[in-house]
């Protein structure tokens, strides 16, 4: 049994070939467990949405292995890949994340219909509240504010507990005050759904809220921070040694 | 069903303008079809009313009523069930107030076509007929007496019948040894000989076996009678060519329109895909919001075309065959089912990479 939701080993991202060729990513690995937060940062164009995207199994590396819950997706075929993608990963993207015909309640309903939204009542209850969007639920999307949109956004990632959370830029449209806010919703709902996350942002001030900080240069990945003891779990689980893949348990 | 529901619900306008597209295409076909069935019944309904199996006509007519002549004696050398004979002309008849061009049959009353009266009496007396019952819309009564064109007999309308009308003309129903005092020019001819052979122009049979056709004679069925009518084909052929190229013009709208609008969504299907919802449920979607639509649209323009063919004319030829028309809504569904398939298709090969990475 592993503890890493997510394990991206020596994966390499090459677009085009010859002359045209990119290399979005070189040999990178990348580890995360459930409840652990991990930032990436770094300039535009230095793969941070590549790497974003084939964590989240929807395209596939050029080389190297990546493995969600154990399921070694790399193997898998589209259509396998977009039920792992169903069972065990949530989306928060800049923005246009919402259903603009539904309203808060009926794009989590959705969910539910679609077999992806595996809460209870109560379970939903407690993650509208968590994220203080109760109010909202009548609400279309052209009714909110950015970062009402985003924390409904949030709901509707974690609404399936998703074992894996995937943020590409999540405040990018907000401004600071609400971007700090969503940033620390999001880390606190992740943790308390014990959702491996990652947070890809520009904005290094968001940094604080997270475990670890990584930042990526040119297709390479570096451990800029690693402030594991931030804001211990309940387990007692206060530091990880990641980075060489020491899968057992601490 | 849930996402297609709830988008239709948001976007009232948008889906009202495809619904609007589909009743108005459905209300001409709905229309059309009422037509064709009206026309055609204004060309067959005599002849249906027979209920026959089949027609003699001389093989030198060609297929056409008016050219075959013969003797009505033949009749008893056709193999069949029953037969009657007919001789038919086209006339004017006049009875003071108003004309109208008629198709008179001169039968037998002992034989199966004798037609029996809706109202009034059967024909009995000399020079005597019984007459379409459309002729009373015209203007016509029970006891008019009628002048015909081309000859200086009067008949007298005893009584009126149902569907009787052939060839787009009201028919009158007259004894045929009368018939030869009206046929133009039969004046003329039975001047110079006394005993003539009566001549009729078909004879009409049930059942048997037209294995035996007498020598000159050709055999045809009912509905390829029918069919040799003149202008019965082409109409019939004009009017279901309309309402097929109305099928393919509503599948090119729907499938256009619904492009449209899932053009405008695609980064949301994207997004949607991304999360793992599968291209399958999607597409459902679509296709449910289609038959939604569809049915909708399809069932006022049903309710219209009813509703219109209560306020028209007697004059306009229309009578609705509910089956035919419940069978071309069906089609018109289906067909805008087709034009949704172009959406499917577009959906299925969205790339959730590309709603992310946008
Ligand atoms: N589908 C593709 N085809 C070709 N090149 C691509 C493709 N996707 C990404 N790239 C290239 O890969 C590199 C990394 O792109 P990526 O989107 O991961 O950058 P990023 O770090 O997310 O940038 P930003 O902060 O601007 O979002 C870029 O040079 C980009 O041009
Ligand atoms: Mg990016």
């Amino acid at each position: 049994m592993t503890e890493h939701v997510l394990q991206m080993e020596d994966v390499t991202k090459t677009f085009g070939s010859g002359r045209t060729e990119v290399r979005a990513l070189k040999k990178t690995s990348l580890n995360v467990s459930r409840g652990e937060v991990i930032a990436i940062i770094g300039p535009s164009g230095s793969g941070k949405s590549t790497l974003l995207t084939i964590a989240g199994g929807l395209q596939g590396p050029t080389g190297g292995e990546v493995q969600i819950a154990g399921e070694r997706i790399t193997e898998l075929s589209e259509k396998d890949r977009s039920k792992v993608r169903l069972e065990h990963v949530g989306f928060i993207l800049q923005s246009s994340n919402l259903v603009p015909f539904l309203t808060v309640s009926d794009q989590l309903k959705l969910l539910d219909k679609v077999k992806k939204g595996n809460m209870s009542k109560e379970e939903r209850e407690g993650l509208l509240e968590e994220l203080g969007i109760t109010k909202l639920t009548n609400k279309y999307p052209n009714d909110l504010s950015g970062g009402e949109r985003q924390r409904v956004a949030i709901a509707k990632a974690l609404y399936s507990n998703p074992s894996l959370l995937l943020a590409d830029e999540p405040t990018a449209s907000l401004d600071s005050d609400r971007a700090f806010e969503v940033m620390k919703l999001l880390k606190s709902a992740a943790v308390k759904k014990h959702a491996a996350t990652i947070v890809v942002t520009h904005d290094t001030r968001l940094t604080d809220y997270v475990d670890k900080v990584y930042k990526m240069v040119d297709g390479v990945l570096h451990l800029e921070a690693d402030k594991g003891g931030a804001e211990p779990l309940e387990n007692g689980r206060t530091d990880f040694l990641e980075k060489g893949g020491n899968d057992d348990g601490v | 069903m849930f996402l297609a529901w709830k988008e239709i619900k948001q976007n009232k306008l948008r889906f009202a303008l495809v619904t609007a597209v589909l009743l108005l295409v459905s209300y001409l076909v709905f229309f059309l079809s009422g037509l064709a069935s009206g026309l055609a019944g204004l060309n067959r309904e005599a002849v249906d009313k027979w209920q026959a199996d089949g027609i003699y006509l001389t093989d030198e007519a060609d297929k056409s009523l008016t050219q075959s002549m013969m003797e009505a004696d033949l009749a008893d050398k056709v193999e069949a069930d029953e037969t009657a004979v007919l001789a038919q002309t086209n006339v004017i008849a006049d009875n003071g107030d108003v004309k109208s061009g008629v198709s008179l049959f001169g039968i037998r009353p002992d034989e199966f076509i004798m037609p029996e009266p809706t109202e009034g009496d059967k024909f009995s007396e000399a020079l005597e007929v019984v007459a379409s019952d459309s002729l009373k819309e015209e203007g016509f009564s029970i006891g008019d007496e009628l002048d015909l064109s081309g000859s200086d007999v009067t008949l007298t309308i005893t009584g009126f019948t149902d569907e009787a009308r052939f060839n787009a003309a009201p028919v009158l129903y007259m004894n045929l040894d009368d018939f030869k005092k009206v046929r133009p020019g039969a004046a003329a001819q039975s001047a110079g000989r006394e005993e003539q052979p009566e001549m009729v122009n078909v004879i009409i049979v049930r059942g048997g076996q037209p294995d035996n056709v007498p020598k000159d004679l050709e055999y045809m069925e009912s509905e390829t009678f029918i069919e040799n009518l003149p202008g019965y084909t082409e109409q019939n052929l004009t009017l279901t060519f309309m309402i097929y190229f109305l099928f393919a013009i509503s599948a090119a709208v729907v499938a256009i329109f619904l492009y449209v609008l899932t053009v405008q969504k695609i980064s949301m299907f994207g997004v949607m895909k991304a999360q793992g919802i599968s291209s399958a449920y999607l597409s459902r979607s679509v296709i449910a919001q289609t038959f939604i639509l569809a049915v909708i649209g399809v069932l006022i323009g049903f309710g219209l075309t009813v509703l219109t063919g209560q306020f028209l004319p007697a004059a306009v030829p229309v009578s609705f065959d509910y089956g035919m028309m419940a069978i071309y809504g069906a089609v018109l569904i289906v067909v805008a089912i087709l034009g949704a398939l172009v959406s499917v298709w577009t959906i299925v090969k969205i790339d959730p990479l590309e709603a992310i990475s946008g």
